[in-house]
């Protein structure tokens, strides 16, 4: 199967219909299943491999969207590389995943061009990454420790279930409007897909700021929502009377929510906010679509084509998460590592802690992994520490989240340092050249030790107390 | 203390450091939401003064006069210190 198919049958079931809205320009169903027909004749012309691995450094655009759907039509793999990246950390991801090409909007030395405003850029390599005998469609890169492994690989198929499980919550429909504010170089697949195979129309609506956010809402009568809390947050302070009533869900994602949050907005809006747990290996699990107002803090019900499991509960009954259910992800990327590998008996071990109430509803309670949740992205320590490691001053490090009452968690670090304290502005300029900006610590902390494991002597990594 | 024009220097350091692109000619009179500024950007713009001035701007104080620009986000926050 292609994905490629989903979106040609929403084109024959809604020719007219728009899939897109940008600011004043509308792609109907039509015009877009056309572009991507015709951008796919173009790379077909470069004689582009099956099962090669292109990265797309887009920003938020309808060509993102035509440019992956044209890449899957040719059986390429396509591996999101998000545009806030600094040049190593795209090197990073063109090495880690074994990339075969680039495309951009901005040529590069030795780029050719596909088409305006689109450049590929071939890397030479040997030998060229295997398909393992799999259908994939996508990799989604994934920094952690050294000893992790990086990228999260899919199948056409995979995604397609992915699709059709999530949609059994979502309920998305060609009636359906979503308004549109995160990056896709994050979000695609049980988002943008998942509407495009239902016959939803999508307004890209990123805006920073509240009014033109529901400016958008109202013009073109949304009917979903789909953001972070962050964003909420926004909308929730706004204190103009512009009501969205034609909105029947708004999804918040990405990380939990306050309650403020969650009161201020529903208050304001008369709208309760649905908490979603998606997570990259297993897609979307669970949304609270029945009783966000009662319970804002739970992540609703898990699917019911999804088995969940508490392993080691304590006395509470809180214990890690394990799932097992359709559009698990097919491996590991670098170093390769099949799913049936990772999770032999079907099995996913997330990583958080959860408990659920009597009526079956879940509520995440924490993680067993360091992973800094910042507004929503997704940090990891160790790459931070690795960077800030490589500082002549820096002896060693640890990174950390702290709690933050409006962003989930803040990156601040310890340092040991073998310089002097007066390094640090060096310190912070090491950070900026090789780190995106959002993963740079606001505060770096001189100490003469790092906290460690009285055992192993590992770096510790409980939780650290909000400010 | 720190006097408006002191606040406005920290954040056009700030944001010509770890906001913009090196190449932009970043003012404080330039136009934030029309260079690219996103959400990202402002959570970074409101933990830098949570940061260095010890108290955040509310959500709500963040609309299309107050992030005009950078001229304007330092008169809020001394506007929101007093």
């Amino acid at each position: 199967m292609n994905l490629i198919e989903l979106l040609d049958k929403s084109a024959a079931t809604w020719p007219d219909k728009p899939a897109f809205i940008e600011g004043e320009n509308r792609v109907t169903y039509s015009a877009l299943a056309t572009q991507v027909h015709s951008i796919a004749a173009v790379f077909s012309e470069l004689s582009l491999q099956p099962y090669s691995r292109i990265g797309l450094h887009f920003p938020n655009s309808i060509a993102y969207v035509e440019l992956t759907f044209a890449l899957w039509k040719l059986n390429v793999v396509v591996v999101p590389v998000p545009v806030e990246g600094t040049d190593g950390e795209m090197a990073e991801i063109v090495e880690s995943l074994q990339l075969d090409a680039i495309v951009s909007p901005t040529p590069r030395s030795n780029s050719i061009q596909v088409q305006p405003d689109c450049h590929l850029t071939r890397y030479a390599r040997n030998p060229r990454a295997s398909h393992h005998d799999l259908n994939l469609a996508f990799i989604r890169f994934t920094s952690g420790t050294t000893s992790a492994r990086k990228g999260v690989a899919l199948t056409h198929e995979t995604i397609r279930d992915r699709v059709v499980t999530a949609n059994k919550a979502l309920e998305i429909t060609s009636n359906d409007t979503v308004i549109w504010t995160l990056p896709m170089s994050h979000h695609f697949l049980v988002t943008i897909v998942l509407y495009l195979s239902q016959g939803a129309t999508v307004v890209l609506a990123r805006h920073v700021l509240a009014t033109p956010f529901l400016d958008a809402v109202q013009r073109w009568r949304g009917t979903v929502l789909y953001a972070s809390p962050f964003h909420y947050a926004m909308l929730a302070q706004d204190k103009s009377s512009t009501a969205i009533s034609t909105v029947r869900l708004a999804v918040s994602t990405t990380c939990a929510i306050s309650e403020e949050v969650a009161r201020e907005f529903e208050k304001r809006f008369h709208l309760p906010l649905s908490q979603a747990l998606g997570i990259i290996e297993l897609g979307m699990v669970s949304l609270n679509s029945t009783d966000a107002s009662g319970r804002w803090n739970s992540v609703g019900r898990p699917l019911p084509d999804f088995e969940v499991q508490l392993l080691s509960p304590d006395e509470t009954g809180a214990g890690e998460l394990a799932i097992r259910g359709p559009g698990m992800f097919d491996a590991y990327a670098a170093p390769w590592m099949p799913r049936e590998l990772v999770a032999p008996d079907g099995w996913f071990l997330t990583g958080d802690i959860a408990r659920f109430d009597g009526d079956g509803y879940l509520y995440l309670l924490s993680r067993k992994t360091a992973v800094i949740n910042l507004a929503g992205r997704k940090v990891f320590p160790e790459e931070i520490e690795a960077v800030l490691n490589r500082h002549p001053a820096v002896r060693e490090s640890r990174v950390y989240g702290r709690p933050h009452p409006h962003l989930g968690e803040v990156i601040e670090a310890e340092l040991v340092l073998d310089g002097e304290a007066s390094a640090l502005d060096s310190i912070r300029a090491h950070c900026r050249a090789h780190l995106a900006s959002y993963k740079i610590p606001s505060r770096l902390h001189i100490v003469t030790e790092l906290p460690r494991t009285s055992v192993t002597g590992k770096i510790r990594r409980e939780p650290v107390a909000a400010v | 203390m720190t006097d408006v024009r002191e606040i406005e220097s920290s954040l056009l350091d700030f944001m010509r450091r770890e906001v913009f692109a090196p190449d932009l000619e970043l003012t404080a009179e330039t136009d934030l939401i029309a260079s690219g500024f996103d959400s990202m950007s402002l959570v970074r713009v409101l933990l830098f003064i949570e940061t260095s001035h010890g108290f955040w701007i509310p959500q709500g104080e963040i609309n299309a006069e107050t992030l005009k620009n950078i001229r304007s986000l330092a008169a809020t926050v001394v506007r929101l210190r007093a």
